[in-house]
């Protein structure tokens, strides 16, 4: 994608190099440093891109977080999880000399006196390491935290920076919890980072069958006139999970699957399968055209929910052979909670290309596998010769994870003397075609973010769009009076009936994964 | 002559097997040049256990080198890792008095790192004896995978005639030019050769894809525009390279020439190089022969820097440094890359595009090599 249009004249000795322009030397801080994300994604994506060359020298990672640790403890805890968490071994070499550009900072999120510690041992880094005044801060505390660290950032000036240097925030999910905490979130982001500062981090847009979306839409000729409300009989888009709440309970509880996936995941995949063409590839360009599908997503009247959105939520049942608890068996979830973990959802995008094509998303914990893809239905063949009877339409699948890949079901005849016609599928894997494993979808999303590419991260009207065509839905839910029914589904089975119902009275199907 | 005839020769030794899930590096079963497509299908067919075929191109290896069949085959089982493609293997024993085609087919599988797929590529092995060396173009179109581009790794020296049949369905032509005995003709026979492909051809030169890591690592000290007025002062370049090597550190002087704009001023010794910019400023590059890998050290001097890559002890790993009288030594480690065959094949295989900066530093500095 595009680098920002202020980027300078190109380094001459970059010219035909496979890898991309290392990004400038910087400090990268990181909110929440004892974290899982830290340990677990953050850090060994960091050490991956170092291992591969991508860093420059003078990174420098500087963990801030409320416990007591020295340095070397950090270091110690952080090499840990890497032997445990990174895609590719860890050398030692490689490690002990990027364990050196490792820092531990302690102090409260809320204390001034902190950050203005903060402040001066980044100069001091900033000295002895090279890194030019350049930040990265990354909020990866709680969503509470955010406010009271963005206060106190501005408060030290850690926001502003000389001339020629830069300093940026990522904010992790959730962006709010409605459209209201969505805008006063940004409006905290705006008072002390320009919307150009700021990369909303949705780790799904960093992996590659998500960026291999737009390649495929628009380096494929082939599907560029298919792509309509004329050939597209429907869109689904599943993500399904076997896992359950496990230690996510407490946030779990109060979000539900529908601010927890549906969105932003969801609403990120759906924007890049139904965009327009970008005028170029730059940020702005592609989000331009992301923010208008959005903006496009008709909204259901409150009467109109419950026959267009199902919730449902996991009751005791067994996946693999293995037994199941209930979702309000599980720990720390309120015993009569009726928090969805399940949703499914029939929508339209009121606008030329879409009009009248149903969109069928589902996402839901404890199903009987884990996949998230998206499937393009297209519509019968004129029914005369051989399609009179076929009941199944042609199908690409895009494959977002596992066993990335795309495939497409088309009809082919059953050898022999009869007219037998029967569907195949053509199959395309990213593992099978390149023997090269992707990188992790933060490795790429760090990588950006330090390039000042934010193609990949969402913008604020994004956020806020996507906000206003869920708000509705919470608030039916939420109603004293006819509020949707809650259905329960076994754990390991597809969902409620409910869901399959959404398409089964226009006669269509969920795609059977 | 009898060409059509295919007989087990020395596959006679070899098992003609499918492999399973480990890798064997037999030639496989022979066949008859009429049937490797149905032979092929028949493998396949027959094949044991859940196997996915896979093929992103058409790899052709072209050697004279008696005993090649059997080293190329290794290389591929190697190559086929990472690079799914059809392998065409051919050694070509053109003094031979008896004229011969031998055929054999065979697969490569692999447990596929992603997926844990049994992921498999076909080779089709070639022994061309006598008066059908000549048919080697015919050899190599009637067994192309369709669709897919064909890149073939010569590695012999090119020489007079260049084949037009061939040339003009070839995508990317593989070869190494660190062992040329004359650069001249051969770059002549080159530019023939990208007449008959209509200039259609990308030119990998292994010599160059030797370079990749290092020009990564020089190229990344200069990423910040901050650095970039370092480029317009560099002033001494001295490159260490090991025996045998002097084109490839040619190459790279080639490289800083033909993308920083410097002309060859004066070559005061093999060694001894002067260029000069459009300032008309002078820079002095020093070539220094030292065992070690092919080109194990780099050095520019701009103003009081020193920009340094030099391989690490663990010999996987670049060590880069910028050093300059008040300022810390930073040094970071970055991937070396492989050296061997299979390391610069496999980089060359995950690039595109052509190489237009290849043929400018070749350019800039063909009356040296």
């Amino acid at each position: 994608m595009n680098r920002t249009a202020d980027q300078p004249e190109p380094n001459p000795l970059r010219e035909g190099l496979s890898a991309r322009p290392v990004p400038q030397p910087c400090s990268i801080v990181i909110f929440g440093a004892t974290g899982d994300l830290t340990h677990r994604k953050l850090v060994p994506a960091l050490y991956n891109l170092a291992a591969d060359g991508e860093l420059p020298p003078g990174v420098v990672i500087v963990g801030f977080a409320r416990r007591d640790k020295s340095d070397d403890d950090f270091r110690r805890d952080l090499e840990e999880s890497m032997r445990k968490f990174s895609r590719q071994p860890v050398r030692d070499e490689i490690w002990n000399a990027f364990a050196q550009s490792i820092f531990y900072h302690r102090s409260e999120f809320g204390d001034e006196a902190g950050y203005e510690r903060l402040t001066k041992r980044l100069e001091e880094l900033d000295k002895s390491h090279g890194t030019r005044g350049n930040r990265l801060f990354y909020l990866a505390a709680g969503p509470d935290q955010f406010e009271s660290i963005l206060k106190n950032l501005k408060a030290a000036g850690l926001n502003q920076t000389c001339k020629g240097s830069w300093a940026r925030v990522i904010i992790e999910k959730p962006f709010g919890t409605d459209l209201a905490s969505a805008r006063e979130l940004n409006r905290v982001v705006r008072n002390s980072f320009r919307e150009d500062q700021t990369y909303r981090i949705d780790h799904f847009l960093g992996k590659e069958t998500a960026q291999n979306i737009l390649v495929l839409r628009f380096a494929n000729a082939i599907f560029s006139p298919l792509w309509n409300t004329h050939y597209i009989d429907n869109v689904q888009i599943t993500a399904a999970e076997t896992l359950g709440v496990g230690t996510r309970a407490g946030y779990y509880e109060d979000a539900g699957a529908l601010r927890d996936m549906v969105q932003n995941h969801l609403i990120q995949l759906l924007c890049l399968v139904a965009m327009e063409p970008p005028t170029d590839l730059s940020a702005d360009s592609i989000r331009d055209e992301k923010v208008k599908v959005v903006r496009s997503l008709h909204r259901w009247s409150r009467s109109e929910i419950a026959a267009n959105v199902v919730r449902g939520q996991y009751t005791k049942g067994a996946i693999h052979g293995e037994p199941i608890l209930g979702y309000r068996q599980e720990q720390n979830v309120n015993p009569d909670s009726q928090t969805e973990t399940f949703v499914a959802l029939r929508l339209f995008i009121d606008n030329w290309r879409w009009a009248d094509v149903p969109v069928y998303m589902r996402v839901g914990k404890r199903l009987p596998k884990s996949a998230t893809e998206i499937s393009i239905h297209f519509k019968k063949a004129p029914a005369v010769l051989f399609n009179k009877d076929l009941r199944d339409l042609n199908v690409l699948v895009i494959r977002i994870q596992p066993d990335e890949g795309i495939s497409l079901r088309i009809h082919a005849k059953v050898p022999g003397t009869s007219f037998r016609i029967e569907p195949v599928k053509m199959d395309f894997h990213y593992g099978t075609s390149f023997g090269k494993p992707s990188p992790e979808a933060y490795e790429r999303l760090l990588l950006d973010a330090m390039s000042g590419d934010a193609t990949l991260f969402a913008r604020a009207d994004e956020v806020e769009q996507a906000w206003a065509f869920i708000d509705p839905i919470e608030e039916a839910w939420h109603a004293k009076k006819n509020a949707p029914e809650l259905y329960f589904y076994p754990a390991g089975s597809w969902g409620p009936e409910a869901a399959d119902d959404l398409l089964a009275r226009e006669g269509r199907a969920w795609r059977r994964l | 002559m009898i060409c059509s005839l295919a007989r087990a020769g020395r596959g006679e030794d070899y098992k003609p097997v499918m492999p399973a899930a480990a890798e064997t590096y037999s030639l496989g079963a022979p066949v008859e040049i009429g049937k490797i497509e149905q032979e092929l299908k028949k493998l396949w067919r027959e094949g044991e256990g859940a196997m996915t075929r896979a093929s992103l191109m058409n790899l052709a290896v072209y050697s004279e080198d008696p005993g090649s069949l059997p080293s190329n085959t290794q290389l591929m089982a190697r190559i086929t890792e990472n690079h799914a493609c059809r392998a065409i293997v051919i050694e070509a024993d053109c003094g031979a008095d008896d004229d011969l085609v031998s055929a054999w087919i065979s697969a490569h599988c692999h447990v596929s790192s992603v997926g844990g797929k049994q992921v498999c590529s076909e080779q089709i092995s070639f022994l061309l004896k006598g008066g059908c060396t000549t048919q080697l173009p015919s050899i190599i179109l009637s067994n192309l995978d369709s669709d897919l581009p064909l890149y073939l790794w010569w590695q012999e020296e090119f020489r007079e005639p260049i084949d037009s049949q061939l040339w003009t369905w070839v995508d990317r032509v593989i070869y190494d030019s660190h062992g040329w005995s004359d650069f001249r003709s051969q770059t002549r026979l080159l530019e023939v050769m990208q007449e008959e492909g209509n200039q259609r051809i990308v030119l990998c030169d292994l010599n160059w894809t030797r370079l990749d890591n290092l020009r990564f690592a020089l190229a990344q000290f200069f990423d910040h525009p901050a650095s970039h007025h370092r480029l317009a002062k560099i002033s001494k370049v001295r490159i260490y390279f090991a025996p045998g090597f002097r084109s490839t550190a040619v190459l790279f002087v080639g490289w800083l020439g033909a993308q920083l704009n410097w002309h060859i001023d004066e070559v005061k010794s093999s060694g001894e190089l002067r260029f000069t910019r459009a300032s008309r400023q002078h820079i002095d590059v020093d070539l220094r022969e030292r065992n070690g890998e092919p080109v194990h050290e780099i050095a520019l001097t701009s103003g009081d820097v020193e920009f340094r890559v030099t391989y690490a002890h663990c010999g996987d790993l670049l060590e880069v440094s910028r050093i300059h009288n008040d300022e810390n030594r930073v040094p970071q480690l970055m991937p070396a890359g492989n050296n061997d065959p299979v390391g610069l094949i496999s980089e060359e295989l995950i690039r595109g595009g052509p190489h237009r900066v290849y043929l400018n530093a070749l350019n800039c500095v063909r009356d040296l090599l």
